[in-house]
């Protein structure tokens, strides 16, 4: 690679040509100069990004995980309850569905008694939709306005009547002259969509679409988005094809965010809504192949896929993707749990664990998070059970139940993530699906003839990712998803070539671009923000982990001591070393000052003021589940529980997390949150309380 | 809405960078380093500097114990392998140097890899203890260049001695001569630095690139 004389005088010549004022070797000198500091930039702003990166995917999977660990403490409930038990009851509706038959129909038709007043400015749809009609609802939207109600159930009614009758793979052909736009999770960013829209032009008979599912969930615009995504598809139900995706499931959303959304702008009819979209959610179709050749799916694949399968599953028996179809026997978890010393950081973008676990088939696991001796149901409460709901049939109680077979192949395709090492094991961080390798993919893709799977459900920052030797896409369209300037989104253009075209774009609120500085630095502060309100809720762990490490009380601990014990209260995965300049404000000759640090965290409270602080941190840990709890008990989607439910939810969820709490400590809670005093608990005073307050800044809040 | 920041980019170039290379007999001064023993009389050839060959084992490491860790860190947020074989490849290096504090050439960064062909960067790995040498090496380098030298660097284009450069000038030199840059990294650099008359005070801009 030496190039000797040769370069440099053709760079001369260049300089002549350029007519510069200085000496060419001046120049040459002055230009490498600058360009080695501009690499050293670069990559000094790219390890950043990396690591924010890092940070935000650790905390959106420890947050999953906290998901699942809810689901199975409903499980839990179900298991040690008695029927007779007023908490059951609370609960027991999530886990069944309306048996009568009529009641579908009367959904259908709700809309019809809803009157619109002659003050409703928005836009009257007449139905069967048309182009018009759905071009008006992207304006209306794009304009921030609000469709009224009635619409809303009439639009939702005649997508449902439509999503029965198709399959559950649809499939798709490239004729000579159209291409195939297939867009990811678009996760109520409304923005993003009208951005697609924007770029490559509004759905139509020539310009088909797919999009591959979380069309809800996190993003402000939730409903929105479906309301133009159903709109498409009633007008151009052979050119839109919706993928379902994992957040199309009424139990995902009570936690992450469109129940809330839904009941927020439709507070009269919101119940109803969310009753009309349970049902369409689950008549999504589940998978797209294009040309025989291409399969579009939300998650993706496991060894056991098999398209032949999902194409003849009753795909609607399947409300939430959580929930088992039939009652199974719950075995007892006696291997992965074991909690030995992280040697080697977890990596967030290859989700390998280090733990010691065996590669193993996907099984039917429920895991208790406690690893409670979990009892096995008899055949006799099963139909105890199914008598109080009525008109299911009855399977035959074995291992080898077709219906639980078929769930797994729906959870497989709609939670499952590629990881880079052969085989396929249990996907233990999202607690569904698996992860699948490089030869699952090339024996799932040869057994159906099919070159290349495009899936989603995972935030790339590029806004795709291929992976197995390109034989996987994975594509993002929500960008900004963790914050603004986080990551890319993108979509995919697909010809009769079947070869991907990816066009990636950012949505910008601000008018003027940010810098790729100004981008990191404002995505960094904020990745920082979220790790330290973690840090925070782990104090007392901390501080026990740091002290094991001190047995000599100096109030110091090496900084290697110092990561070592943060990964192994938080397990997060972090590069902690790296991060520690952004964390620790000072160090003495390599040591931390641990205390020092700890009352640095606090310097953020939440904002309430209760005698025991002891429970505050087990309360703002698992804030998200209790939000999620109060949700389901608050059955009517009033907005308020009793504070006698809301002490009987608490404890319950004490129990199963293993913690003490005294009937005066929850009650001295309970009159905290409730702020205006009447007696019952409006969920708003609730994640009110859970703000956090910055007393650095702000007046100090005194008893 | 905003302003729209669109791209459209063909997937099959993006995984690999192209390399920068210019490896010009201008750039800065070669370091110091044991000859190896001299070769046996070879035909005449077209003039061309003898260059030695980089040896990672005449480099006496000087790292205290809990730099190496820091390192480390920072090496396994770059490892890429499936299963965290603590490697990376031979194209990151510069990167993981970089990221690291340093700023050498990419010549520089060629020689300690041993000059590798172009087709190896992104095949051939690394693993940590043969990464040390080759860090060591790049942080004894003599001239790193200054915040004073960044600017003279600079001033050089400074034709009215005002303090400012003209950001067209400094981007056709950026994009032509030395260690080329891309038009897009280019770009990247001079965002909102210039002023609206197309002119870069450049102490401030120097400040601004050695803050990272």
């Amino acid at each position: 690679m030496g190039c000797g004389l040769g370069k440099s005088k053709q760079q001369m010549q260049k300089c002549d040509k350029v007519n510069l004022s200085v000496p060419a070797s001046i120049a040459i000198r002055a230009a490498v100069l600058i360009q080695r500091w501009y690499r050293r930039y670069v990559a000094r702003l790219e390890i950043r990004r990396r690591c924010t990166w890092n940070i935000f995917q650790s905390i959106e999977y420890a947050g999953q995980q906290d998901q699942i660990k809810l689901y199975n403490f409903f499980v839990f409930l179900m298991q040690h309850f008695t029927p007779a038990s007023s908490e059951r009851n609370l609960i027991s509706h999530i886990f069944h569905d309306d048996p009568r038959h009529g009641a579908q129909l009367e959904t259908f038709h709700c809309y019809e008694s809803i009157e619109v007043s002659n003050s409703y400015t928005g836009p009257r749809l007449t139905f069967p939709l048309t182009f018009c009609g759905v071009s008006k609802l992207v304006e209306t939207f794009k304009h921030r306005q609000k469709l009224h109600a009635r619409y809303v159930l009439q639009l939702l009614g005649e997508t449902a009547k439509l999503l029965r009758i198709l399959a559950n793979i649809n499939h798709v052909s490239t004729s000579y002259t159209k291409e195939i736009t297939i867009c990811g999770d678009l996760h109520g960013h409304l923005e993003d969509l009208l951005l697609i829209f924007y770029k490559n032009g509004l759905p139509s008979g020539e310009k088909p679409y797919v999009f591959n599912g979380d069309f809800v969930d996190r993003g402000k615009n939730s409903l929105e988005i479906l309301l133009i995504l159903f709109g498409f598809l009633l007008v151009y139900p052979h050119d839109v094809h919706l993928n379902r995706g994992n957040h199309e499931d009424h139990i995902v959303n009570l936690r992450y965010g469109f129940t809330k959304e839904v009941l927020g702008k439709y507070r009269v009819h919101g119940k109803k809504i969310l009753k009309l979209l349970k049902k369409i959610f689950c008549w999504l179709p589940l998978a797209t192949v294009i040309d025989h050749k291409v399969l579009v799916v939300h998650g993706g694949i496991s060894d056991a896929t098999d398209l032949d399968t999902i194409a003849r599953v009753d795909r609607h028996k399947y409300v939430s993707a959580l929930r088992p179809p039939s009652r199974t026997k719950i075995k007892n978890r006696s291997d992965v749990t074991a909690d030995g010393p992280v040697t080697r950081r977890r990596r967030v973008c290859s989700l390998t664990h280090d733990r010691c676990v065996p590669p193993q088939r996907y099984e039917l696991q429920c895991r208790s998070l406690q690893n409670l001796p979990t009892s096995s149901w008899t055949e006799e409460e099963e139909m105890r059970r199914r008598g109080v709901t009525g008109a299911e049939p009855r399977w035959s109680y074995s291992d080898l139940d077709p219906d639980v077979h078929d769930w797994k192949q729906i959870v497989d395709m709609l939670w499952s993530d590629p990881m880079p090492q052969n085989g396929c094991i249990h996907n233990e961080v999202r607690g569904g699906g698996c992860y699948w390798g490089p030869d699952v993919t090339e024996e799932v893709l040869g057994r159906h003839g099919l070159q290349l799977l495009i899936r989603s459900h995972e935030c790339k920052q590029d806004g795709y990712e291929f992976c197995h030797n390109r034989r996987v896409l994975t594509i993002f369209s929500a960008s900004n998803y963790y914050e603004v300037g986080s990551n890319r989104g993108a979509y995919i253009k697909l010809g009769p070539d079947l070869v991907p075209h990816v066009v990636q774009y950012q949505a910008s609120q601000t008018c003027r671009e940010l810098s790729l500085r100004q981008s990191v630095g404002w995505t960094e502060r904020s990745a920082l923000q979220a790790l330290r309100e973690q840090l925070f809720v782990h104090t007392s762990h901390l501080i026990a982990a740091f002290q094991e490490f001190d047995p000599n009380h100096t109030g110091m601990v090496s900084l290697r001591d110092w990561a070592s014990a943060t990964e192994s209260v938080l397990k997060l995965g972090l590069p902690w070393r790296v991060l520690r300049p952004q964390l620790v404000s000072s160090t003495c000759s390599g040591m931390v000052d641990y205390q020092q640090w700890i009352r640095e965290l606090t310097i953020t409270k939440p904002n309430l003021e209760i005698s025991d602080t002891s429970i505050l941190e087990t309360m703002y840990k698992n804030h998200s589940n209790l939000e999620t709890i109060f949700r389901i008990i608050d059955t009517d989607h009033s907005g308020s529980i009793s504070l006698e439910e809301f002490r009987q939810t608490w404890k319950l969820l004490c129990s199963h997390i293993q913690t003490e709490i005294s009937d005066d400590a929850i009650d001295d809670l309970a009159k905290c949150i409730d702020f205006n005093k009447d007696g019952s608990i409006d969920i708003n005073e609730f994640m009110e309380a859970f703000r956090l307050v910055d007393l650095s800044t702000g007046p100090k809040v005194t008893e | 809405m905003g302003h729209l920041h669109l791209q459209c980019v063909d997937p099959s170039v993006l995984s690999v960078r192209p390399p920068c290379l210019c490896l010009s007999a201008m750039a800065p001064k070669k370091k110091e380093e044991p000859k190896p023993a001299p070769a046996a009389p070879k035909p005449p050839e077209p003039e061309r500097p003898k260059t030695p060959v980089f040896d990672p084992a005449t480099v006496t490491l000087e790292f205290t114990a809990e730099q190496i860790e820091d390192f480390k860190d920072a090496f396994q947020l770059f490892d890429r392998t499936p299963a965290s074989e603590m490697k990376i490849t031979y194209a990151q290096c510069g990167d993981l140097v970089r990221a690291l504090g340093q700023n050498p050439t990419n010549a520089e960064i060629m020689y300690v890899l041993g000059k590798p062909k172009a087709e190896d960067m992104q095949t051939k790995m690394l693993d940590f203890e043969q990464f040390l040498p080759v860090h060591q090496h790049i942080c004894k380098a003599k001239d790193r260049g200054t915040y004073e030298d960044f600017v003279e660097g600079l001033r050089v284009f400074d034709k009215e001695g005002n303090g400012t450069v003209m950001g067209a000038e400094l981007r056709h030199v950026l994009a032509t001569l030395g260690e080329k840059m891309r038009e897009d990294e280019v770009e990247q650099l001079m965002q909102n630095q210039e002023d609206t008359n197309g002119c870069i005070n450049y102490e401030a801009f120097v400040k601004y690139i050695m803050a990272t």
